[in-house]
């Protein structure tokens, strides 16, 4: 019984949820509405839960002087010093902690919340960098193409990488007719003859594509997100979709009982 | 301004064809009304929508809308009453009233005419996972092509034992009502399991109370399942925050002072994904990633070792388990996926030509 | 010379780190700016604010918090600015409680500026929970959800919303968005009401928002820092944003010539090996 409730409550659910979506007539038309109310309530609830297991957790690392403890003390003490200095503005000073005279926006909220959240959001940046420089390497075509499509679209959303792109890309072309070349002259016969041509048709590009890019960048940059990205983008949608219809389905009917106990 | 007040109603004019009628496909409750613009639209500063009952003669405000707009939804209208309707157009100087609209009574739909494709395309999806799941029970074998981030799943917890190191199972900041939250806890149990027969320790921290009790019941019932039910640790699947980029930097720490030999990062992430993929790069542990968050794949696939892209994730349960039912409805989606590749083909080469056959019927909201 | 290649291609990551933030400080330090031509949906949203009359009412939604400040702050003060130019009303509320108080702060600071007064010219109504069904009862009756503004005040009193009931009465709904509440306005907000409305978003979920400008659900999509410029640019009053596009332009310049030195040394070891 333990299991069949909660599949039965599943199935009823999901079974009106979806004839809901059919039928605009009361009782139906407001049932999705209603199970979101009932869901944001029984979720204000569970939050004790979530208080209970995260202050336990961490007083147990204090108790036992776990590697760590000391962060463990930091947070239990940042939440108590918030919960009281909130609660004390409303207690003492009538007022909400974020009304705009309250010390508790202009203090804690301001100066430790604010930068504290955009100091982990700037981590981004340097990760970036780091991710980009470690992962974009041109091993195969589509590694390739993936590299140069990145590079033309974040150097064409950006002031003045109109004028920068041109010179890094002729650049690129520069060091391939190298590679080309210098591949060539180790090798011989039809080999040696590929890599003079592709060496050739390097340097014979840099000029169109310095042009091209000087010119049209901010097009290319576009046409790329607007079209090969959006029909890649909604290709994946449509295989999340169907993919979430049929684990919505799954779950169900009870053939996916993976998160019951 | 008197004398004026002539030459205005000469200058400009009322709102025309006014028409009041139920809105089609609701609940009840709210009547459409429509007109014809004045040509001095231009100069209108709103229209104002003015309903009578049958039993009075003195008009409520409706509603106003801007210029240039000619419909107006009263939804403050109750089902099985008759309705009438002026609109008034505001000018600087003077307001019109048009003529009376037709009577109008709002009553409730029994169907969304307009979700006749979504029915259609829901029902025969269904049939076609129906057959599929059939022949499965039949026996019938279903080929799934391997997975790389699901094959890797037993290298990573065995890696993670070797360097006797835990594995760190981050389940994204989604809620239990997300189905990626749910398919990450399907690979949870899996990993769970495999751990468990490697005797290794598996750490949870949960963004949301309501995943943090299924993650621990689904452990639970991974180690159960391995037949080593002491080893679970209630402790070790525990709640962290509600704050996205808090859970990043607890989550952070963790990977810091843990170094985990093997990280899972499966369910709805956002921004803070790369925050989390780049740190447990740098303490050297292999990652397994996860996501339907289609702006967070690319920065997954540049930094963990492997990743499941979308509906990968959804067929995780069934490719682990192997359990003919669930395999049956991959393969049902595939067919559904062909299905709609051929419409997408047919759509476009229609449209080409400007037949707007298929367009139009898949018109739904 | 292939050493050194090889070396180029294996940058401690702690090194790229510190050459990222020497590019952002030093450009930022130098207050070095660039010029650019306003992208088209951003022309856009800056025409459709344009074109309304005085008196037109313009809804705030601020869905983000502090991590996306950043972005979307800049962009909230440059269309506040240019909402109490065109001497509009302003109607604030959100859907992410934590990001409130930035749109709060925001929206004092510019009214103040302009001389605008609370209750006249602009109403804060503060957040309530629900998200969808706040999104649906604001198409009904806005009193059914915001019977007070966020001081308590009954918004019955505030001379500004007396006309204001629902949609209807809304010209334009602005969405700031960080995640994804902007989709839950547009299924709800435009599908079922017909409500216009402009987004604006950081650069990590623009791409997702375009679809919806395709298609007409949304007239105008402001993207990331770039969207927040151009408008800066548009209203005459450059500030945060356009500061900020500089340094953008050179760190993607200093990525790409980072991934350039990888490849080279990528290339350089496979040779070698």
């Amino acid at each position: 019984m333990k299991r069949e409730i909660p599949l039965f409550i599943t199935f009823i659910t999901g079974v009106l949820l979806v004839i809901a979506l059919f039928i605009p007539h009361k009782p139906f038309g407001q049932l999705q509405q209603t199970f979101n109310d009932w869901l944001i309530i029984v979720g204000g609830f569970t939050m004790i839960l979530g208080l209970d297991s995260l202050l336990l957790h961490n007083w147990e690392k204090i108790k036992r002087k776990k590697e760590g403890w000391i962060s463990s003390a930091f947070l239990i003490a940042s939440f108590f010093i918030t919960l009281f200095w909130g609660f004390g503005e409303g207690i003492f000073a009538h007022r909400s902690p974020f009304d705009p005279s309250a010390t508790f926006l202009r203090y804690f909220y301001t100066y430790v919340f604010v930068p504290l959240q955009a100091t982990m959001f700037s981590l981004l940046a340097f990760f970036i960098a780091s991710a980009a420089y470690r992962a974009f390497r041109a091993k195969d075509g589509n590694s390739t193409l993936l590299l140069s499509a990145a590079a033309l679209v974040m150097l064409g959303r950006v002031p003045e990488g109109q004028k920068v792109a041109p010179w890094i890309f002729a650049f690129v072309l520069i060091l391939l007719a190298y590679y080309f070349f210098k591949e060539g002259s180790r090798t011989s016969g039809t080999q040696k003859t590929v890599y003079m041509v592709l060496g050739v048709l390097s340097i014979a590009l840099i000029y169109p594509v310095f042009y091209i890019l000087l010119h049209y960048l901010n097009y290319i940059a576009d046409w790329i997100m607007n079209i090969p990205q959006m029909a890649a983008k909604r290709g994946i949608w449509i295989g999340i979709s169907l993919g979430g219809i049929a684990m919505s389905l799954r779950i169900i009917l009870g053939v996916e009982k993976t998160y019951l106990q | 301004m008197g004398f004026l007040l002539p030459i205005l109603l000469f200058l400009y004019s009322p709102p025309e064809n006014v028409k009041a009628f139920d809105t089609p496909d609701d609940g009840g409750g709210s009547i459409t009304v429509t007109w014809t613009l004045p040509q001095e639209d231009s100069e209108a500063i709103r229209y104002d929508i003015y309903r009578y009952t049958s039993a009075t003669d003195s008009g409520i405000l409706a509603g106003s809308v801007l210029r240039g707009i000619n419909t107006f939804q009263d939804i403050g209208v109750k089902d099985g009453v008759e309705y009438r309707y002026k609109v008034a157009v505001v000018y600087p100087d003077t307001v019109l009233f048009s003529a009376f609209s037709s009577v109008a009574v709002a009553k409730a739909q029994w169907f969304n005419k307009k979700t006749k494709a979504a029915l259609f395309i829901l029902l025969f999806y269904g049939i076609v996972l129906f057959w599929f799941t059939e022949e499965a029970k039949k026996g019938r074998r279903t080929y799934i092509r391997k997975i790389a981030g699901l094959e890797a799943v037993e290298e990573a917890v065995g890696r993670s034992t070797e360097l006797g190191k835990p594995i760190l199972f981050v389940p994204g900041i989604g809620l239990i009502s997300d189905i990626t939250t749910i398919a990450a806890l399907s690979i949870l149990k899996r990993v769970a399991k495999k751990a468990a027969e490697y005797e290794s320790r598996v750490i949870v921290p949960n963004f949301d109370p309501i995943v943090m009790v299924a993650a621990q019941e689904t452990v639970k019932e991974g180690y159960t399942e391995a037949g080593r039910p002491d080893l679970y640790n209630e402790k070790d699947i525990f709640f962290l925050t509600s704050d996205q980029f808090g859970y990043a930097a607890g989550v952070d720490g963790m990977m810091m002072r843990e170094k985990p030999g093997a990280i899972f990062l499966q369910g709805t992430f956002y921004a803070e994904a790369l925050i989390l993929a780049e740190t447990g790069h740098s303490v050297g542990a292999i990652q397994i990633s996860g996501t339907t968050s289609v702006t967070q794949l690319p920065f997954f696939i540049a930094a963990t070792d492997y990743t499941l892209i979308g509906e990968e994730m959804y067929a995780a349960s069934a490719y682990l388990s192997k359990d003919p039912l669930m395999l049956g409805t991959i393969k049902g989606e595939d067919l559904m996926k062909l299905i709609f590749i051929v419409t997408i083909i047919a759509g476009v080469i229609l449209e080409t030509f400007g037949i707007h056959l298929i367009s139009n019927w898949f018109s739904i909201f | 010379m292939r050493e050194f290649l090889q070396k180029a291609g294996n940058i401690d990551r702690r090194i790229i780190y510190l050459l990222i933030l020497s590019a952002v400080a030093i450009t930022i330090l130098l207050k070095v700016s660039f010029k650019s031509t306003p992208l088209p949906e951003v022309k856009r949203s800056y025409d459709i604010i344009n074109s309304l009359p005085a008196g037109s009412v313009v809804m705030f939604s601020i869905d983000y918090d502090a991590s996306s400040m950043p972005e979307l702050d800049p962009m909230l003060r440059a269309m506040l600015r240019h909402c109490f130019e065109k001497n509009l009303k302003v109607i604030m509320l959100g859907h992410w409680p934590l990001g409130l108080p930035l749109g709060q702060i925001a929206l004092e600071d510019i009214a103040r500026q302009y001389h605008k007064k609370y209750g006249e010219d602009y109403v804060f109504l503060g957040y309530r929970p629900g998200l969808q069904a706040v999104m649906l009862n604001l198409g009904k009756e806005i009193r059914s959800v915001f019977s007070t503004d966020y001081r308590g005040t009954p918004i019955d009193s505030l001379p500004m919303m007396r006309g204001v009931h629902n949609y209807n009465d809304i010209a334009v709904l602005i969405g700031l968005e960080a995640g994804s509440v902007g989709d839950m306005w547009v299924q709800f907000a435009n599908a079922r009401f017909n409500q216009k409305i402009i987004l604006g978003s950081t650069a990590v979920i623009t791409p997702d928002l375009y679809p919806y400008l395709q298609a007409g659900q949304i007239v105008g999509l402001i993207g990331g820092l770039r969207g927040a410029s151009d408008y800066e640019a548009l209203v005459k009053h450059p500030a945060i944003a356009s500061a900020g596009m500089a340094s953008q332009t050179v760190v993607h310049v200093l990525i790409i010539l980072l991934i350039l030195l990888g490849n080279i040394g990528y290339f350089a070891t496979r040779r070698g090996k």
